[in-house]
């Protein structure tokens, strides 16, 4: 193939590239800090997205079009005027909330979009109140919203779709059934269904975002304007909301690109109910077609759509990176300067505050409360409401192929934690104390992985290594363990690079160059005087690292599958959800999310009080 | 102690010039003063002697020795920064000790050389704090016994008295200058404080847009600037620009717009002749209210008086200019009224005017 003559090609453009960087520093410690990252990238991420890319364009030995154009001809694809789905319909005493089917590219878009719109609003009404009023129990829904944000992959749409069930669901039960308020019994699943989850999942990142932006707005800025006679909305509407304007769009991009590439929800549905419109997105597609080529080939039509798919969400970071700089979430993460302006609320307006704070927190934490249900009791075959308390399903993780599966993941997220910070401090201390082109590069390639969905880098990691790497211990045919390990890293580098980043930023050049001006050597001060000022970043960044190793999803479902024996935990909940495996049921995967919900709440509580870090989950 | 030579040494950021052509000479045992507006570029040149910034083309000696290639961490210099860049993870013994245990040198000898570093500024029996329990001026005290106690071959001071008060600044300027004397140390010292400049330094250097304009003493430096710049930049003064017209007894007769203004050349390097347009230095504090003969003299009338405690400085408005003068606080003389002043004509400075800008 033509990537043979290519790729020794790119790494002598390469050394040449690093020789002249060699010659102007002369520092080893500079060079390792540059050549170690940009190896890192160019195998886990420039590589294999280029053999996509020659799959993709190649057609009949020739570069070609093709691929793209029989998808985007195809009303498979792409498909405007929609025969089937359900929207609105009602059959009997039924209304069914499905969406309509306008192809799987479109579908996605739309889901995508409907995830965005509807994130946007609710996180920024959310961080609006919790920013700016102040009212009792208002720490308390500070907590409550990090709820949503617990790992339940699979699991959460599984959930859903159970308690939207028209006849057994819990929601039909007491809003059709006992209060009568539903007109019809509301069978929400499908493309609405993945939307709803979604918008569960991902408005605490809009929230979260948006609020980062409010607290550092300088009081002064709204007071000059209060000074000036602006107030209440216009006064919400010309200062406050531009000045949080890029949190906002941080948060929605980045909603939009994780709604894209979404895997949980969808399988959750098709575990739940096979659903046939919940299959239709383009994360699901390509996922099915992984799992029909395990042995065999990857078609280049799924290599092209994995590169649309790519190819929206690539857009989506430049539009971040235009808009929101590093900068910006380095002073995000520092924060609280100054006494942010809170309002004290009374009345009416306390009271409509609670009534949405709480039933934001209820509705947005069913997902996380179904699942505890679904491993604490017989809830799964009970019908509407859980009737026995039940330690089966957790005794059911001792079972050698569950605990198998824990140790996988404990000992992949393990060793990619220590990947990811290495890789991390260097790319991070290079962006923060060079310029030039290189640095530059490392800034956009350790925060890029945030936008490449996750089952794409699983279909370019597979194409990748079994065509150039077949038989060596990077072939995920003969074990897949460390691929998955870099995989891991590569995807949740961003949050190593950021924290320790931000702890960069706090460290003055001067202590170094004052160690260096008294003998210290690049290589020493960096060990004596910057490690031991970034410490406490680095070992928060490690532990957030760790928690979104532990509850990765898109690789581990597709390289995990490819060896059992090797699967982590989530390929093991998504086994169980899915239905395609015999032992178990879905409570064993609630029971295994409980678990990974407990290593996230045991995380976040050691990063906030014991390390004293701000922990931002998401965000630029 | 060493001589530090800057030969030719330029360094550009994008499109500003940090340093142009920049020659230096610096003596044994000297105190060396870099004195320049900010972003003048005499920070990036102290950085380059310590080896921290790379320069685009020059040469840079210790002695007889080119340490030019030499990473900073080889130079053996000592370096106050500016804002102290002391450890916060470290005590006060461990941010003075560190350069000792880099060099890899006893416990013993460690311990008595910082307890003689802090001694030396008056820093004893701090030596567990931590630089966040100290105060400004301490950490300034710090920040030179770390310098110091390597025993550098030159001390190299960036602004480190501008973080401090006014009162305690003008203590830490007697003590810096005390201690380098003792110890003999050549030191190179850079600030926008001419006040520091002119009492501290043996030599002072004036540096802007990245070029050196003048070198030499304080008094060189006051009393015969070779440009305008260096002029307005140390002290004030006020700028006549005129032709000559005379010359007598070694003084020039300078015709600025109707007046005649008799002074003297700042250097005799400087070729002028009857017909060269020239521009004339007049020093505030040289002006005097009783006029005696062969003085200069101004009748105009008083635009403003500001009040300053010690003296007066008055703006007095002659024809079409405007001259600044200092008067004894005893001054009693109104806006508006008229004014004769006077300033002897050895104290008018003149310089060709080509050379002023």
């Amino acid at each position: 193939m033509k990537l043979t003559y290519i790729l020794p090609l790119f790494i002598i453009f390469c050394v040449i590239w690093m020789w002249k960087i060699w010659r102007r520093h002369i520092d080893l410690f500079i060079i390792g800090l540059y050549l170690i990252p940009l190896v890192f990238f160019t195998f886990l991420f420039i590589l294999p997205l280029s053999s996509l890319f020659l799959a993709a364009f190649f057609y009949g030995g020739k570069i070609s079009m093709y691929w793209f154009t029989s998808i985007f001809t195809d009303t498979f694809f792409i498909n405007f005027q929609p025969r089937t789905g359900y929207m609105f319909n009602v059959y009997g005493d039924t209304m069914y909330i499905w969406g309509l089917d306008y192809g799987v590219i479109l579908n996605t878009i739309i889901v995508a979009l409907m995830t965005t719109l509807f994130s946007s609003i609710l996180g920024l009404v959310t961080a609006f109140i919790l920013a700016r009023y102040d009212f009792p129990g208002k720490n308390l829904f500070r907590i409550l919203l990090y709820v949503p944000m617990l790992a339940t992959p699979f699991v959460n749409a599984y959930v859903l779709g159970k308690l939207f069930h028209p006849t057994s669901g819990l929601i039909n039960f007491i809003f059709y059934d006992l209060l009568h308020l539903f007109p019809y019994r509301i069978d929400l699943n499908g493309l609405v269904g993945i939307s709803l989850a979604q918008i569960l999942s991902y408005f605490p990142i809009v929230y979260l975002n948006v609020q980062a932006s409010l607290i550092n707005i300088d009081p002064s800025l709204e007071e000059q304007a209060e000074n000036l006679g602006a107030k209440g909305f216009s006064l919400f509407r010309r200062i406050t909301f531009p000045l949080a304007l890029p949190g906002l769009t941080a948060g929605m991009i980045i909603t939009f690109i994780f709604s894209m590439e979404d895997l949980s929800a969808p399988i959750g549905f098709i575990g739940y109910s096979g659903n046939p419109l919940a299959k239709k997105v383009m994360s699901y597609y390509i996922f099915q077609s992984f799992s029909e080529a395990m042995r065999g080939v990857i078609t280049p039509e799924t290599a092209a759509l994995s590169l649309i798919l790519l190819s929206f969400s690539i857009f989506g970071f430049i539009m971040i990176k235009r808009y929101v700089s590093l900068k910006t979430y380095a002073s995000i993460s520092r924060g609280g300067r100054w006494n942010p302006r809170v309002k004290r609320i009374y009345g009416l307006r306390l009271f409509v505050v609670y009534v949405f704070l709480i039933s934001i927190a209820i509705f947005a934490s069913l997902p996380q409360i179904g699942t505890i249900l679904l491993a604490i009791t017989d809830w799964i075959i009970s019908g509407i409401l859980p009737k026995n308390i039940t330690l089966e399903y957790f005794y059911s993780l001792l079972h050698p192929s569950v605990s198998r599966s824990i140790s996988n993941s404990l000992v992949y997220s393990f060793i990619a934690v220590l990947i990811a910070v290495f890789i991390g401090s260097s790319s991070s201390y290079s962006v923060a104390r060079f310029k030039g082109i290189i640095p530059s590069i490392l800034d956009i390639l350790s925060t890029i992985p945030v936008a490449i969905p996750g089952i794409v880098l699983a279909v370019g990691y597979f194409m990748f290594f079994t065509t150039f790497f077949r038989w060596t211990f990077l072939d995920p045919l003969l074990d897949p363990a460390p691929l998955l390990i870099l995989a891991y890293s590569f995807r949740r580098l961003p949050f190593a690079a950021r924290s320790i980043f931000a702890g960069l930023q706090q460290v003055h050049v001067a202590l170094e160059e004052a160690a260096m001006n008294l003998g210290a050597s690049r290589f020493k001060s960096f060990f004596k005087i910057v490690l031991p000022l970034i410490l406490m970043h680095l070992f928060s960044g490690a532990i957030l690292t760790f928690v979104y190793c532990m509850s990765e999803s898109s690789t581990s479902v597709t390289l995990g599958a490819l060896r059992w024996d090797r699967g982590p935990i989530t390929f093991y909940i998504n086994q169980v959800v899915y239905g395609s495996i015999l032992v178990g049921s879905a409570s064993v995967g609630a029971s295994l999310c409980v678990l990974l919900m407990s290593i996230q709440i045991l995380a976040i509580t050691i990063s906030n009080y014991i390390l004293k870090q701000r922990v931002a989950i998401y965000g630029f | 102690m060493v001589r530090v030579k800057l030969d030719g040494v330029n360094k550009r950021f994008g499109n500003v010039v940090a340093a142009e052509n920049v020659c230096l000479n610096i003596l044994e045992s000297e105190f060396f003063t870099i004195l320049g507006p900010s972003g003048c570029g005499k920070t990036t040149l102290l950085r380059i002697i310590a080896g921290l910034e790379k320069m685009d083309s020059g040469r840079i000696f210790f002695d007889d020795v080119d340490v030019t290639n030499l990473p900073p961490y080889l130079r053996h210099t000592g370096m106050v920064f500016q804002n102290y860049a002391l450890w916060p993870h470290m005590t006060v013994f461990d941010n003075v000790a560190f350069g000792l245990k880099i060099r890899k040198i006893s416990k013993d000898e460690i311990n008595r050389r910082v307890k003689e570093a802090l001694e030396l500024v008056k820093l004893s029996g701090l030596e567990n704090r931590y630089p966040h329990q100290l105060s400004g001026g301490q950490q300034q005290r710090v920040a030179l016994a770390r310098a110091l106690v390597i025993e550098p071959r030159v001390l190299l001071l960036d602004e480190p008295l501008s973080n401090l008060d006014a009162k305690l600044r003008i203590e830490m300027r007697s003590e810096l200058k005390s201690l380098q004397k003792r110890l003999k140390i050549t030191t190179i010292y850079v600030t926008h404080d001419q006040d520091e400049a002119l009492t501290l330094s043996d030599r002072i250097a004036i540096m802007n847009s990245g070029r050196i304009l003048q070198i030499g003493s304080p008094i060189e430096i006051y009393n015969k600037p070779r440009n305008l710049y260096v002029a307005s930049f140390i002290g004030k003064c006020t700028l006549l620009n005129g032709e000559v017209k005379d010359v007598e007894d070694g003084y020039l007769a300078v015709k600025c717009d109707d007046m005649m203004l008799w002074g003297v050349p700042v250097s005799d390097e400087f070729t002028i002749k009857i017909g060269s347009k020239v521009a004339c230095i007049l020093r505030p504090e040289h002006f005097k209210i009783h006029v005696s003969e062969k003085d200069n003299v101004f009748v105009g009338y008083i635009k403003h008086i500001s009040f300053l405690g010690s003296h007066n400085e008055v703006r007095v408005k002659v024809n079409g200019n405007e001259i600044l003068a200092i008067f004894d606080s005893d001054f009693n003389i109104d806006v508006n009224k008229p004014i004769k002043i006077a300033i002897p004509r050895d104290r008018v400075m003149i310089l060709p005017y080509d050379n002023a800008f």
